[in-house]
């Protein structure tokens, strides 16, 4: 069911990283009804900012909490919705639509055998943090690992409550400050087992979100070990809600799919990467 | 307040429909929106054949404004037959469709199914997509448009909207000769041409390379267009291009339009249309009016 909303502003928290804000709202419709993967649309223009952007903006549900009704964004400053974005304060309303996505991930968390393994980048981490936590409170023998990855340690973000929550992390970063220096690939190869049908790594799944460059690679190297992955599609929505079909992308099928409301998750054997 | 308006023989409960391409075929907005509430749907552009569509990229934003790109994706009239209008028809609501064309006979045979098969209140031919080839080049020339409208006037009663182009030296004779071939009324306007260009890639942004502006960018276009064609043809008009709120509604209906279309504002919101009928209302009362013809072509 989509809404729109005024929803109040909780906070508006900056990180260590450097531009990056969570920003938590108070909708209990939202959170009761947000599953991992759904996104919100926000129109951000503001007396103050006026003009600036007519098209409301796409960002990933990042925590919910449905106890106290409240959802979350992680979103970096990068244009004139997330600077207005990153000045409201509590109190001031989130006029958005959601939640949107007809398609969002599809995990089993009581699939004994299965590794869930979500692999981000940058602003795609938050749908993976939300897929991560829904699976543990599931079940919490379930084995969930997140990789992540950053051009240094200082801009990783997105793993908040996943240690606690028992999921185990590994960073990646080109410099090396933490973790493994290198891509996120280099963090996920170990985990898949040699290239082969039916190769090992076990019952591997891999759910990833992120920089376009970063899931192909990431569902080239699934693909090409056998193992099923689903990504999540970070295409510009113009509308999010189907209308515009503005935001397709082109499927092995050869033809074009909303990513709003027949995404934005797609198994990666349905992609192409034009 | 008499907000009723009347194009042809379809009768609009308010002055304020969809534009074509901004609302889908209604059912994708069916948690939001109740249909009878607007004034006419007016629903995505519907071919012969299905359309696959352009390439993506297909939209961007630009200042004030929206470059799309989209190229007809659609299902074909069978399909929105079929699969689109059952829902449609649940609503107490005029439907308006959106009909391009490569050939007259393409135009005539849309129009014919429509008509046979009870598809829409009126037609709007679109003879001036500026996607597509075959698109626009017919309301660029007042002897292609009438052809296109003499052609489905032929076959169908229902009111034939000709959707016109703001990419032409003077619309006024394309209004003229639409009118003149016997079009109900007429609608401006279609999206403005252009482009947009990435520097830091050096590429186009749109991957059909120009686009069609739409938003409150081509506004002021939109209503030079629409006061134009009021002072020369008879016939009513649907005045689109840039609409946001009621206030830009108004200034529509001063200019002359009978009725006028919220497009991409649906992106944003899409009770716009209703939302704007309200503030239409709103507008008549306080300013003394009981009827929205009071205001029609009003502007002094």
């Amino acid at each position: 069911m989509i809404r729109k909303r005024a929803a109040t502003i909780v906070s508006v928290q900056a990180l260590a990283a450097p531009g990056h804000f969570v920003l938590t709202f108070d909708d209990p419709e939202t959170a009761r009804d947000a599953r991992p993967g759904h996104f919100i649309a926000v129109g951000a223009t503001t007396p103050a900012n006026p003009g600036s952007s007519i098209l409301r903006k796409p960002f990933s549900i990042f925590t919910v909490n449905r106890e106290a009704g409240l959802c979350s964004l992680l979103f970096s400053v990068y244009g004139p919705t997330t600077r207005t974005m990153a000045q409201y304060e509590a109190g001031d309303k989130l006029d958005f639509l959601g939640p949107l996505g007809g398609r969002v991930f599809d995990a089993d968390p009581h699939a004994t055998q299965t590794h869930h393994v979500m692999v981000g980048g940058g602003y795609g981490v938050p749908p993976l943090n939300f897929l991560a936590k829904t699976l543990k409170a599931t079940n919490p023998s379930a084995r969930v690992t997140l990789i992540y990855g950053a051009r240094s340690a200082n801009l990783l973000v997105g793993d908040e409550g996943l240690r606690e929550a028992g999921v185990e992390i590994i960073a990646c970063t080109d410099d090396g400050s933490l973790g493994v220096k290198g891509r996120v690939t280099d963090g996920l190869l170990p985990l898949l087992g040699s290239p082969v049908i039916g190769g090992g790594g076990g019952d591997v799944h891999v759910y990833t979100c992120g920089p376009t460059p970063m899931m192909r690679a990431v569902a080239e190297l699934c693909i090409a070990h056998n193992k099923p992955c689903q990504v999540s599609m970070e295409t510009p929505m113009p509308c999010g809600i189907g209308i515009c079909v503005g935001c397709v992308l082109q499927k092995a099928d050869g033809s074009f799919s909303r990513t709003c409301t027949d995404g934005p998750v797609y198994p990666a054997t349905e992609v192409t990467w034009q | 307040m008499k907000l009723a308006v009347k194009i042809g023989s379809m009768t609009m409960r308010t002055p304020v429909t969809t534009g074509s391409g901004t609302f889908g075929f209604g059912s994708e907005t069916k948690d939001l929106v109740d249909l009878s509430l607007l004034g006419a749907v007016c629903v995505k552009a519907t071919t012969r054949e299905p359309r696959r569509g352009n390439p993506p990229a297909r939209m961007c934003e630009t200042a004030s404004g929206v470059l799309n790109a989209i190229g007809l994706q659609n299902g074909g009239i069978e399909n929105y037959l079929r699969e689109k209008l059952p829902f449609l028809r649940q609503f107490d609501v005029p439907i308006i469709v959106n009909v391009p064309g490569e050939s007259p006979e393409d135009f005539a045979y849309v129009a014919r199914r429509l008509t046979e098969g009870g598809g829409a209140d009126a037609i709007e031919l679109n003879i001036s997509c500026p996607n597509v080839s075959h698109g626009l080049d017919y309301a660029t020339q007042p002897h292609l448009t009438a052809e296109v409208v003499a052609a489905v006037r032929a076959v169908t009663d229902l009111p034939i909207i000709a959707k016109l182009s703001p990419n032409v030296t003077d619309i006024r004779p394309v209004a003229k000769a639409a009118e003149d071939a016997g079009a109900d009324a007429i609608s401006l306007i279609n999206t403005v041409i252009g482009t947009a260009i990435d520097a830091r890639k050096r590429t186009f942004k749109l991957a059909n390379k120009t686009g069609g502006l739409s938003g409150p960018a081509i506004k002021p276009i939109a209503l030079l267009a629409v006061y134009r064609v009021a002072q020369t043809v008879e016939i009513p008009i649907i005045g689109m291009g840039g609409i946001m709120n009621a206030t830009d509604a108004v200034e529509f209906l001063l200019a002359g339009a009978t009725a006028v279309a919220a497009g991409t504002v649906n992106f944003v919101n899409p009770l716009a249309a209703i939302e704007i009928a309200g503030g239409i209302a709103d507008y008549l009362e306080k300013n003394g009016f009981d009827d929205v013809h009071q205001i029609i072509g009003a502007v002094q």
